[in-house]
């Protein structure tokens, strides 16, 4: 009995382990996916800014510290509202999608 | 986004249907001009004005270049969205129908009138176009144009790019690939150094050119049907290629070949490799193209041309910051055209259309231009065109033929056009020739000079 029950203690902790992380390994492709579509075009892959149209355009480098020291906040409204010549993207993506994105630049400097 | 849309004439349509084939060949390069148009649904699409993807319509900055690359899908405007789960399919369209307008006006002069016709020619219009230019799915997108010519009194499908883009990383680095189907060898370009894109942005359809061009030049465009593929590695190393077969929109189906000046046998084969480089202020492009065409004159079997044409061109774009960021653009191409006319040598009842079965023809043309802003740009460009003196191909004729045979052609073309904004465009466009038709003086045998067509154009263009 006292094996079954840890059997069944220990299934439920790998079952809950495995839906958690399916979840953040999820969210983080989503991110992705969201960063590829809307933002490589200017930013490239590595948030760098060295794609030839960001060159162009002097998109700024997302792994930077004058972007990385700026709240998620205004990560966000720059987002929402667009900055510069970046266009605002508040009408395609949603909140929690412009949340996403925020997550994932704030991780570009740790790729 | 620019559009070079070669328009076909009356005369042009005429030739097509009665005349040999290798005069059909000349009047269609006499009668296509270059028409350049942008287009504000992609403006409309992605909240960009139309100076981020142009230093001035239709020519592309590097955004413009890759937004064309990627499929002319990005976009920051809302769309129906339906996800991929299961067994279900996604969907992303936009929810503004991507359609455009333009509308252009001109006026026309040349300093001698031709022969027995008005000299100063008001076209209201000249050519109005629809276009279909935007997303169309993940991943699919188009610039889709149907024109009406005022000259043919009828609308009309003109250049058509469709493609599917993608990205994915090959060596470590990113590759930028699509699919694409056409009707225009080099209207899937991202430069303003080939043909479809290349200057003259617009010009007058009234005034006479020279004859002599080499196919690759505007002869197959919107006559082919052809499917491709692309790439570019690492930002810099682009690859094209696509496969022609001629279409002859509004010529009988199933194709006979009858009256038509080129009916393409098997597939042409067009290649395209261009290496690019992109710093904070300087753009550079090398690169070459070219196109193989097996043709019968007249019909689908029988014995053929064949038209060998291979090209090199530049591009190199300066931002000048100490110029308020004005931009100093200069652009060249090379196209030598090798050809055997085995199938319009032959006498088929009204005598031969070449005197000789071996040509050779070389373009070459370059032009340098300056944005200043987005409101003014000024471009001076020369051209030039010589190539084997035939008698037969290059007949005499009033206006538009040729005295001794030589294809031989060279001029200079200034233009100037003003954008009080940036989705209309009044220019004034002057082009002079010191030869045309091989000659100087009298080049036609009827006394006309290369001067007498020295022309004024201006342009009113409204693109919304």
């Amino acid at each position: 009995m006292r094996l079954i029950s840890r059997v069944v203690a220990a299934s439920v902790s790998i079952g809950f382990l495995t839906l958690t992380l399916t979840g953040v390994v999820s969210a983080q492709n989503d991110a992705e996916k969201i960063y590829k579509t809307n933002c490589v075009l200017c930013h490239a892959p590595d948030g760098s800014g060295s794609s030839p149209s960001g060159k162009a355009l002097k998109a700024e480098d997302l792994r930077s510290e004058l972007i990385q020291k700026k709240t998620d906040a205004e990560l966000a409204a720059a987002i929402t509202n667009g900055k510069g010549k970046m266009p605002a993207f508040g009408k395609k993506l949603k909140p929690d999608q412009i949340a996403q994105l925020v997550a994932y630049i704030r991780a570009l400097p740790k790729k | 986004m620019r559009h070079s849309k070669p328009v076909l004439s009356a005369a042009g349509k005429i030739a097509v249907k009665n005349l040999s084939p290798i005069f059909v060949i000349a009047c269609l390069l006499i009668t296509f001009k270059p028409v350049a148009h942008a287009v504000p649904s992609y403006s409309r699409q992605t909240g960009l004005p139309c100076a981020t993807c142009h230093f001035a319509p239709p020519e592309l900055t590097p955004f413009g270049r890759k937004f064309k690359l990627d499929g002319y899908v990005f976009t920051t405007k809302p769309e129906v969205t339906d996800e991929k789960k299961g067994h279900n399919a996604a969907l992303a369209i936009l929810e503004a129908f991507p359609l455009s307008v333009i509308f252009d006006a001109s006026f026309t002069e040349t300093k001698s009138p031709q022969p027995g016709t008005q000299n100063g020619n008001f076209l209201f219009p000249q050519a109005a176009s629809l276009f279909l230019a935007g997303k169309w799915a993940s991943h699919v997108g188009s610039f889709v144009q149907v024109t009406y010519d005022s000259q043919g009194d009828h609308f009309s499908w003109d250049n058509t790019d469709i493609r599917y883009a993608n990205a994915t990383s090959v060596f470590g680095k990113p590759l930028s690939y699509g699919v694409m189907f056409n009707n225009n060898p080099t209207v899937e370009d991202l430069w303003n150094s080939t043909p479809a894109w290349g200057f003259p942005f617009t010009g007058s359809n009234v005034a006479p050119g020279p004859t002599a061009g080499a196919l690759i030049n505007g002869g197959l465009a919107q006559d082919v049907a052809g499917v491709g593929a692309y790439g570019m590695w690492n930002e810099h190393i682009y690859l094209a290629g696509t496969i022609y077969r001629s279409e002859h929109i509004g010529g009988a189906q199933p194709n006979a070949g009858t009256g038509f000046g080129i009916n393409i046998r098997g597939v042409a084969p067009y290649w395209r490799v261009a290496y690019q480089t992109v710093k904070e202020n300087n753009s550079l492009e090398v690169g070459m193209y070219g196109i193989h065409v097996k043709s019968t004159p007249n019909a689908v079997t029988g014995p053929e041309d064949s038209f060998t044409d291979w090209a090199a061109d530049f591009q190199y774009d300066r931002t000048i910051p100490q110029f308020n960021n004005d931009v100093l653009s200069f652009r060249g191409s090379y196209i030598r055209e090798n050809s055997s006319l085995a199938g319009t040598i032959v006498d088929t009842g009204n005598g031969p259309g070449a005197a000789f079965t071996r040509h050779h023809l070389n373009t070459l043309q370059g032009n340098v231009e300056y944005h200043y802003g987005t409101k003014l740009s000024g471009t001076v460009g020369l051209f030039g065109v010589n190539g084997t003196p035939d008698p037969i191909l290059f007949p005499q004729a009033a206006v538009t033929g040729s005295a001794n045979g030589d294809p031989r052609s060279n001029g200079y073309i200034l233009n100037l056009s003003w954008w009080p904004q940036q989705n209309i465009d009044l220019a004034v466009q002057y082009t002079g020739y010191w030869r045309f038709n091989g000659l100087q003086t009298n080049y036609d045998g009827a006394g006309r000079d290369a001067s007498a067509n020295n022309t004024v154009y201006l342009l009113a263009r409204f693109v919304f």
